[in-house]
């Protein structure tokens, strides 16, 4: 009979590895993360020469796997293979100017945002007559592929602005500079830090008019590991980590840092 | 049966075999007896441990974060009422100047509802230093705040406008006011709000495996110990030829009705935890976020009236929040209010699965309404009616808004209801069994020792 409770005893621990195995595993669970960030925006998230990563985005990536107290890996992932690389497993966190919307919901979770961002607007020095969006009526602005950031423009704000398409922002900045166009839009760590690399003096106009909630993509399920990074988020910010990260980055182009805005979490579920 | 070594202990056998048999009958009825005895401590070790687990569940998801999502809803909604109520009297003027006293008394009264909530909320947050900081840090802002407020207020009174945007230098200093409120203050009591939800989700996962694992032990200890009192009797009676020993059979049958009685207790406890959270919990944190975001985006009616250089900011601040608590895909405001007014199904965000039943149908219809109302606002500002656009703020617009809230409001203190219930039933299902606990065990070990005391005697 005394052997029936060692039984019991191994018995009632297999139920609750059982249990314990629902689903698939959450980053709480892992050793090492591997986190996508991007390769090709300065100051947000660059590949160096000497294939490491640096930027705003990898600062607060390597922050938050620290506060998880993970190893970490970075994979580079571009604006359209952010979804791609969470559902096929590639990586466990992406922190890729990732932009919270519900559409993307359906397919991803969202730990976060870490940061709000505006859409802004980036003209020549000497152009005083773009002071918001609505200046932008008939003039040029670039369109990224990919970007839906002309779309806010034209269709939610509705100001008949003209669309240059081009490639990519490099392709804006060269174009801005040559006066083939007016100004650039998109989020405003985009253009701070495209504003920070040309080093000709470009100017953000701090229009900010549409908010934009940059988040942390995840598996979709993994609650938990949600709640952890958000954890992580939040004593970044109390901590003063999120403060000093963004004067580092953003503080030389002129990016409005007099409040540094606190994220109000989406909720993991 | 067949008794082969049925022997009364007095009549001594003539020899061999029997001399040994008799020596160890005794220490045969030592040894049973106490493996019963402690099959009995294991069967309600497991209850007691199944019960505390089921308690602490209760405790952490009834008492403790239920109440701090209600605290700290109730401070959300403080906060971003007093800033609106800072907006709206800047924009009333001299022309409603009984209404900008109104206005002025609501935030004065909201501020001290929000300093109520914090109070309550510091109390709520026990150790958890993360949470006491954010408490901490809300306060500290809030001293800011009003200090900013008043000094807009302030302003707005000597510089005696019409209804509509005041003057420059007010909106700059309601600029910095609201800035610290909706970007740094808001979002702090907002996430606080979450933590509960947080806190109750993962006590929720680690009940939810542990109270049927241990109810679980309890079967398992209870037919234990049923086997071992059978085991008991049988061999008493094989031994003493008394088919039974009344003290035993009660034995028996006091620890049947524990172990049924245990095992259903925490069957009914594991089912109230589920629907406290799941038909309770889950749907209050939810309708607690839909107002503060909601109450937020009333107050992005006032700013965009308010602040001619950010009207764009905060009307997109208006689309995006509406577009979280009701999704439907719309590129701009215009296509949004037109589908709501079309009439709103399968929608998601946040209120996407709250809105089943009649009240939910009324609080859809409020919302409509409430939208309708929003797009006139907007129509006339646009046609340069800056008076009238303030007075369909103070009147059509303020009074949709209150009845949505109120919709809103109704639909969480139902769920409240489901959830307080559901935590009394298991937290009294718990009380009913630790008061049958003791008796139980007291009674066990009494009718034990009453069953075997008197054939142990037999030997001295």
């Amino acid at each position: 009979m005394k052997r029936l409770l060692p039984a019991v005893l191994v018995l009632t621990a297999l139920l609750a590895g059982a249990c314990g195995m629902g689903g698939a595993e959450s980053i709480v669970d892992k050793d090492a993360i591997v986190i996508g960030v991007r390769s090709d925006l300065p100051s947000v998230g660059v590949r160096k020469s000497n294939g490491t990563f640096e930027g705003f985005d990898v600062d607060v990536a390597r922050y938050i796997a620290q506060k998880l107290g993970k190893d970490y890996t970075f994979v580079p992932v571009l604006a359209s293979d952010r979804e791609k690389v969470l559902l096929n497993g590639k990586a466990d966190l992406v922190l890729a100017t990732y932009t919270i919307s519900q559409d993307r919901k359906a397919k991803v979770l969202f730990a976060g945002p870490y940061h709000i961002s505006y859409q802004d607007i980036l003209v020549r020095p000497d152009e005083p007559s773009i002071r918001n969006v609505r200046d932008l009526k008939g003039r040029k602005i670039c369109q990224v592929k990919g970007s839906n950031a002309t779309q806010r423009v034209l269709e939610e704000r509705k100001v008949a602005a003209e669309v240059v398409p081009v490639d990519d922002y490099a392709a804006c900045l060269t174009a801005l500079k040559d006066r083939r166009l007016d100004a650039i839009t998109t989020n405003d760590v985009i253009l701070a830090g495209l504003a920070v690399e040309d080093g000709s003096g470009l100017r953000l106009v701090n229009a900010q008019f549409n908010e934009q909630r940059t988040g942390v993509g995840m598996h979709k399920g993994d609650v938990a590991g949600c709640e952890a990074v958000n954890r992580a988020i939040t004593t970044m910010y109390q901590d003063g980590t999120a403060s000093k990260l963004l004067h580092k980055w953003f503080g030389k182009a002129g990016l409005n840092l007099s409040t540094i805005a606190v994220p109000q979490f989406e909720g993991c579920s | 049966m067949t008794i082969v070594q049925a022997r009364p202990p007095g009549q001594v056998g003539p020899a061999g075999p029997g001399a040994p048999a008799r020596r160890s009958v005794p220490g045969r009825i030592r040894v049973i007896s106490g493996i019963t005895v402690a099959s009995l401590a294991l069967l309600f070790a497991a209850l007691a441990a199944g019960s505390l687990s089921a308690r602490d569940g209760l405790t952490v998801i009834g008492r403790d974060a239920g109440p701090q999502v209600v605290a700290t809803a109730g401070l959300y909604l403080g906060l971003s009422d007093m800033d609106a109520q800072v907006a709206d009297a800047l924009l009333m003027g001299k022309e409603y100047a009984p209404q900008r006293q109104a206005a002025i008394a609501q935030y004065e009264r909201r501020r001290s509802e929000a300093n109520q909530a914090l109070l309550k909320a510091f109390e709520l947050s026990g150790d958890n230093p993360a949470e006491r900081q954010t408490v901490q840090s809300v306060l500290d802002g809030l001293g800011r705040y009003e200090r900013l407020a008043g000094q807009a207020l302030l302003l707005d009174a000597q510089a005696g406008h019409a209804a509509g945007p005041p003057p420059q230098k007010v909106v700059e200093v309601y600029r910095q006011a609201t800035d610290l409120m909706r970007l740094v203050l808001l979002p702090q009591a907002y996430n606080l709000t979450l933590e509960s939800g947080t806190i109750v989700r993962s006590t929720y996962d680690e009940k939810s495996v542990m109270v049927p694992i241990v109810r679980f032990a309890v079967i398992v200890a209870g037919l234990l110990a049923l086997g071992c009192l059978i085991w008991l009797q049988v061999f008493l009676a094989r031994r003493f030829r008394r088919v039974f020993g009344p003290a035993l059979l009660a034995a028996t049958v006091v620890t049947v009705v524990a172990l049924l009685a245990g095992v259903n207790v925490l069957g009914r406890d594991l089912r109230e935890l589920r629907t406290a959270k799941a038909d309770g919990f889950d749907s209050v944190l939810t309708l607690a976020r839909a107002r503060a975001i909601s109450n937020s985006l009333h107050g992005d009616q006032s700013r965009f009236l308010l602040d001619k250089g950010r009207a764009d900011t905060y009307e997109h601040t208006f689309l995006d929040k509406s577009q979280s608590v009701i999704y439907l895909e719309a590129g701009n405001l215009d296509t949004y209010q037109a589908k709501v007014a079309q009439g709103a199904k399968n929608f998601l965000g946040l209120l996407g699965t709250e809105l089943g039943g009649s009240d939910g149908e009324r609080a859809l219809e409020a919302y409509t309404r409430f939208q309708d109302a929003d797009a006139k606002l907007r129509a006339l500002a646009a046609s340069g009616q800056a008076s009238q656009a303030v007075s369909a703020r103070l009147g059509t617009v303020r009074e949709s808004f209150d009845a949505y809230d109120q919709a809103l409001l109704k639909l969480a203190e139902q769920h409240e209801a489901v959830f307080r219930r559901a935590t009394d039933a298991g937290e009294s299902a718990l009380d009913n069994l630790w008061r049958l606990l003791p008796f139980a065990i007291g009674g066990l070990g009494l009718l034990v020792i009453a069953g075997v005391w008197p054939r142990l005697k037999e030997y001295r």
